[in-house]
């Protein structure tokens, strides 16, 4: 009897000897085939069953020697599975750094951004978008915003005309014009209008026959410049920053009375002075006015009773400021080494 | 307007203020300052007189000089000017003298010690249109008396100017008048003005006479002089002049320049004796030769305002006067002319001779109408005092003006609104006194007589900018408007356009802009969604921008060409932007994708093509809610040598083209010197006008569906469209066929293309048994070889 126990324990510890020896996947089946399958030396102990007196020390010793060595087994095959996988992954190591596939993000011209960005402004504040058209006629562009014919201030304006009355838009006025003699009822007005205009001018770094303007318009009852003020004071620093402030220098423009330059405080140097502000710590970003009563009249407002405010952003020239480009041409040749700076957002 | 500092000092009491502060308030109320210049700079200067003059020894063109400077002793200078010579009064700027260009500092020159250096004015910083070109070439020469040790060097010659550059709007001509500068200053610093007294002469009775004919001229003013005498003009008034930009010629001629500068009224003088007849008479209907002073012949044309004399021109009214009767050196008695002439026809004759003046200039932007007489006293006070004139007759006057002053009538609480201040009266009425502006108060309303000189005024909106221009807007409140609140933001058709650049920039297109104007021969090419006849400019610059575009695709290829040209050997992008033809105003998208696509490292580049561009526009369609039953394509039928004809499609919607997309033709990529581009241009207010049906949602089906792969031989005259709509229409069972290869060659005859395609088939009932399936693919295998000629590829 006890002989046979002796066999069960000597069953057991050839086993995990031979285990122990094992390296690979390959030799942990052949294992498996000699020591746990049907016929392998463990479940074969219980073949000398029979033989045993007390069988049930007999059985016991054999179970024990089995959970053992198929505790063994598992680990060590979950140890060799490990193993491998690391093997694999080892394999499978890539270069992190090369590039990923092309998911191309398309770029904004500089232009558009701040278009966008202007009108996203004025939209929160409730105004909406009116754009007009380049071609224009000389009523619309002129004559309705207090520019007649030999008016001194259209010397200020180049103009390209096609025959007499149709010309291109040397301002985006022109927009407000249409919009408050085409009031239907003569309502109040909240309105911005983006667009390009035009001037006869010989394209260099700062100037450019074709450019881009935002104007702004708003008509009610009783508005005043402190309306106007708090609106660009809010622009200002929804575009340029919380801290900038504004301030307003009278001015000329025919279509507003009183008139103003709109300078904010330097967003390069905080207005301490540099060379972006020419030390002066403010630098000049719109034109802005009250509508002129002659303006409301002709387009059929009735002055006693509504007043407004209008301004006009320089497109390019708040992004040259803005972003730091050195010359409006830049926005018209569309050069994709330019253009990789403003990706969509 | 250039301003001299000294003259305004002179005339308004400016004690305590540099020119800088007064530039600011003056830039701040309107009248921008663009530049101070200071005539000169120097400091450490001192008048010394050569004492010795030797050749350096080591040079043959330097001087070694001993020049007493006063109670600074002799000091040794080594000089190059050529002037420079024993005896000679000149400027020396002392060791340690700052000048505009130059420090001056103890020095060797090739082995001579020189402290201090001899000056000309262009050293000082003397604007060379100033100075003689004996000037320019050595040292200034100083007069012999000139006062030997004087250390203010730049007060003794007159350079201690500051001039204030104005540059100036259209609504204050009146400030190029130096009297009224001096008025603007003293009322934005409340400072004291002091003009000069006009003395008056005893006036003889005249028989000249003046007149116009012209609706240009309402008002013409001249008086006779007698017996002037022509010479230099004092030292004060060429200085003045020189501050203002302007030379001094003689009294005679500076004298009209002068009181042009003091009044704004331009002036014109006539040698009495040399006019046909005692009498000037304006017209506009003269037609023939000019001849004018400047020794040239100008064409008269009928609207060109003349002043004649018998008959004859004897002025280009405002613009320059005949030679026939010039004032010269010779002349004795003249005729001073003070008139009005509006602007329109001045600026028209101006414009098209191409001549204009420190006058033409005045006349155009528009001059004071009411101070005729007082200007011929101030000419008659000077002509007196400087060039001996003589008998004076009285002045002769064609007035057609009307001469009230503007009263204009406001109250405070329109003042107060229109600002959003709450100035009291007492402020109001006391800023509008300061500005020269009659005020009656009675309680808050105002009646407001306006100055003469400010012709700009004339409406009570006028009046309160005055008010804030002089207060400062500083003292206007910050106050958002109150408003009613409404539905507002983007119009749909808006937030259309809008997501769309989105989606495109989204799919990796850069999004750009170009200029609207290109050349006729531009616009014709590429014109295949005709709207109309062009925008032709009257005026262009150039014929390369002489039309407004019709289309997007000339613009955009040359943003091709041009970053092709950069090394950028690739590019997506877009458009979208505003055409104006004469037929109709419309709004385009244009695309265009140029060189290979970008690939993954490894992979070969392969350039953009057809589908690539037609995989957009599925998109665009999709993305607007336009399914592919809501447009069709057509084959290409344009012709012309920008698109390839084989490779083209139009988009149609019902009967209306939408545009074009496809591959450029050879000859255009030529053109453009592109290697490969496709380009599309699509008319996006006829595409974002389609009514787009409101979506309706689908049940996903409740069966499996079951899919077939089938690899078919096709004529290739039959395309994939028309195979597609025979599989769907052979079997309702079979709902989607999709390709999925194409491939020709060996093992495909001539003639044929094979073509892979997936059926996906499914029934809304039941699951599909074997059985159903193979029947309804026979049926679309039979239907295919019946009607269209395709076979299964074996």
């Amino acid at each position: 009897m006890k002989n046979l126990i002796e066999r069960a324990h000597v069953a057991r510890a050839a086993a995990l000897d031979a285990l122990s020896k094992v390296i690979d996947e390959k030799a942990l089946e052949d294992f498996y085939v000699s020591f746990l399958a049907k016929k392998g030396s463990i479940p074969g102990l219980m073949a000398l069953m029979k033989e045993a007196e007390d069988k049930a020390a007999f059985g016991a010793a054999v179970n024990k020697a089995r959970t053992e060595v198929v505790a063994a087994y598992e680990s060590k095959k979950a140890a060799l599975a490990e193993k491998a996988l690391n093997l694999r992954l080892a394999r499978e190591k890539i270069d992190i750094t090369l590039p990923g596939e092309p998911t191309p993000l398309g770029h904004v011209n500089p232009y558009r951004l701040i278009i966008d960005e202007v009108t996203d402004i004025f939209l929160e504040m409730g105004y909406e978008v009116c754009e007009g058209r380049d071609v224009e006629t000389d009523k619309f562009n002129f004559e309705l915003l207090n520019v007649p014919k030999d008016h001194p201030s259209r010397d200020m304006q180049d103009t390209f005309y096609f025959g007499d009355d149709y010309l291109l838009r040397t301002q985006t006025s022109a927009a407000q014009a249409h919009k408050m003699s085409e009031m239907e009822e003569k309502k109040p007005i909240r309105m911005i209008a983006p667009g390009k205009a035009y001037r006869r001018d010989d394209d260099d770094m700062t100037h450019s026959h074709q450019f881009a303007q935002i104007e702004g318009l708003v008509v009610d009852k009783d508005i005043s410049i402190a309306h106007l003020k708090a609106t660009l004071e809010l622009f200002a620093k929804k575009m340029f920053g919380q801290k900038r402030e504004i301030r307003l220098r009278s001015s000329y423009f025919p279509f507003t009375e009183p008139s103003v330059e709109v300078d904010v405080s330097c967003f390069n140097c905080g207005g301490k002075g540099c060379p972006m502000c020419k030390g002066t710590g403010w630098i000049e970003i719109l034109g802005a006015g009250m509508v002129n009563p002659r303006v409301l009249e002709a387009c059929g407002y009735d002055p006693e009773v509504y007043s407004g405010f209008a301004f006009g952003v320089g497109v390019e020239r708040v992004a040259m400021l803005r972003y730091g480009i050195d010359d409006i041409r830049r926005f018209y040749q569309n050069d994709f080494r330019f253009l990789k700076d403003y990706p969509v957002k | 307007m250039n301003i001299s500092y000294n003259w305004l000092k002179k005339h308004v009491d400016l004690e305590g203020l540099t020119p800088e502060e007064v530039a600011s308030r003056l830039t701040f109320s309107g009248a921008e300052v663009e530049g101070i210049s200071y005539l000169a700079k120097g400091a450490n200067l001192v008048i010394g007189e050569i004492l010795e003059c030797e050749p350096h020894p080591d040079s043959d063109h330097l001087h070694v000089l001993k020049v007493d400077e006063g109670k600074y002793g002799v000091e040794q200078i080594v000089c190059g000017a050529p002037n420079a010579r024993k005896g000679l009064k000149v400027i020396v700027a002392r060791v340690g003298a700052k000048l505009p260009e130059v420090e001056i500092k103890a020095s060797r020159i090739r082995g001579v010690d020189s402290n201090g250096m001899c000056c000309s004015l262009l050293e000082l910083g003397v604007d060379g249109k100033f100075l003689s070109d004996y000037q320019k070439a050595g040292i200034e020469e100083l007069p012999a008396d000139a006062p030997v040790g004087e250390e203010d060097v730049l007060g003794y010659l007159g350079l201690d100017d500051v001039v204030l550059e104005l540059s100036l709007l259209p609504n204050r001509p009146d400030l190029y008048a130096l009297n009224n500068v001096a008025k603007e200053v003293g009322c934005l610093f409340q400072r004291k003005v002091t003009l000069d007294e006009i003395q008056d002469y005893p006036l003889q009775k005249s028989s000249f006479t003046v007149g116009s004919n012209a609706e240009g001229c309402p008002l013409f003013t001249a008086r006779v002089i007698k017996g002037v005498v022509t010479k230099p003009s004092p030292r004060w008034l060429s200085e003045v002049l020189t501050a203002s930009g302007i030379r001094s010629i003689n009294n005679i001629v500076d004298i009209g320049n002068f009181v042009m500068l003091l009044t704004g009224q331009p002036l014109n003088m006539y040698d009495a004796d040399k006019l046909p007849e005692p009498s000037l008479i304006v017209r506009d209907d003269l037609e023939g030769d000019f001849k004018a002073m400047d020794g040239q012949t100008y064409p008269l044309r009928k609207g060109d305002l003349v002043v004649t004399s018998g008959g004859r021109g004897m002025c280009l009214a405002g613009v320059m006067t005949a030679d026939e009767c010039k004032v010269d050196e010779n002349t004795k008695n003249i005729v001073v002319e003070a008139a009005y002439f509006y602007g329109a026809p001045i600026r028209h004759t101006s414009n098209r001779i191409g001549l204009s003046s420190d006058s033409s200039l005045r006349f155009c932007k528009g001059i004071n109408p009411h101070q005729a007489e007082y200007v011929q006293r101030v000419t008659t006070a000077l002509l007196k005092l400087l060039a001996e004139a003589g008998e004076v007759e009285e002045t002769v006057v064609y007035d057609t003006m009307a001469h009230e002053r503007k009263v204009i009538n406001t109250n405070l609480a329109y003042i107060n609104g229109r600002l959003g201040t709450s100035f009291p009266i007492d402020t109001v009425v006391a800023t509008l006194r300061r500005d020269n502006f009659e005020v009656e108060a009675d309680g808050e309303d105002l009646t407001v007589t306006v100055p003469s000189f400010r012709i700009d005024v004339d409406g009570k909106a006028d009046l309160t900018e005055e008010v804030i221009r002089i207060l400062g807007y500083e003292h206007v409140p910050s106050v958002l408007p109150n408003v009613e609140l409404s539905l507002t933001g983007l119009t749909p058709r808006q937030t259309a356009e809008r997501e769309l650049r989105r989606h495109l920039l989204h799919l990796g297109l850069d999004e750009v802009v170009t200029y609207t104007l290109q050349s006729k021969a531009e616009s014709t090419a590429f014109d295949y969604l005709d709207h109309g006849e062009l925008y032709v400019l009257s005026n262009p610059m150039t014929v390369e921008r002489e039309v407004v575009r019709p289309h997007l695709a000339h613009s955009l290829l040359s943003v091709a060409s041009y970053n092709a040209n950069r090394q950028n050997k690739s590019g997506a992008f877009f458009e979208v932007s505003d055409i104006d033809t004469k037929g109709c105003s419309s709004r385009h998208l244009g695309i265009v994708l140029y060189g290979d696509k970008p690939a993954r490292v490894g992979n070969k580049g392969k350039a953009y093509d057809f589908y690539d561009i037609k995989g957009i526009v599925t998109s665009i369609f999709e993305s607007l809610g336009l399914n592919e039953n809501r447009y069709r394509l057509e084959s290409w039928n344009k012709g012309g040598d920008e698109m390839h004809p084989y490779q083209t499609a139009m988009i149609y919607c019902g009967k209306k083209l939408l545009g074009y997309f496809g591959t450029l033709h050879p000859l255009a990529l030529k053109k453009y010197d592109l290697k490969s581009a496709v380009l599309l241009e699509l008319d996006l207010e006829e595409l974002l006008s389609i009514k787009v049906s409101p979506i309706k949602a689908s049940v996903p089906p409740k069966f499996p569906s079951v899919t077939r792969d089938l690899a078919l031989l096709v004529p290739t005259t039959v395309t994939y469209e028309a195979l597609r709509r025979e599989l769907l229409r052979a079997d309702p069972l079979i709902v989607k066929v999709e390709a999925f290869d194409l491939y020709t060659g060996e093992g495909v005859g001539e003639g044929y293309v094979s073509l892979a395609v997936s059926l996906t088939l499914l029934s809304k009932d039941k699951t599909l048994s074997e059985a159903e399936v193979n029947l309804a693919v026979k049926k679309a295998l039979d239907a295919a070889a019946v009607k269209l000629g395709a076979r299964m590829r074996q």
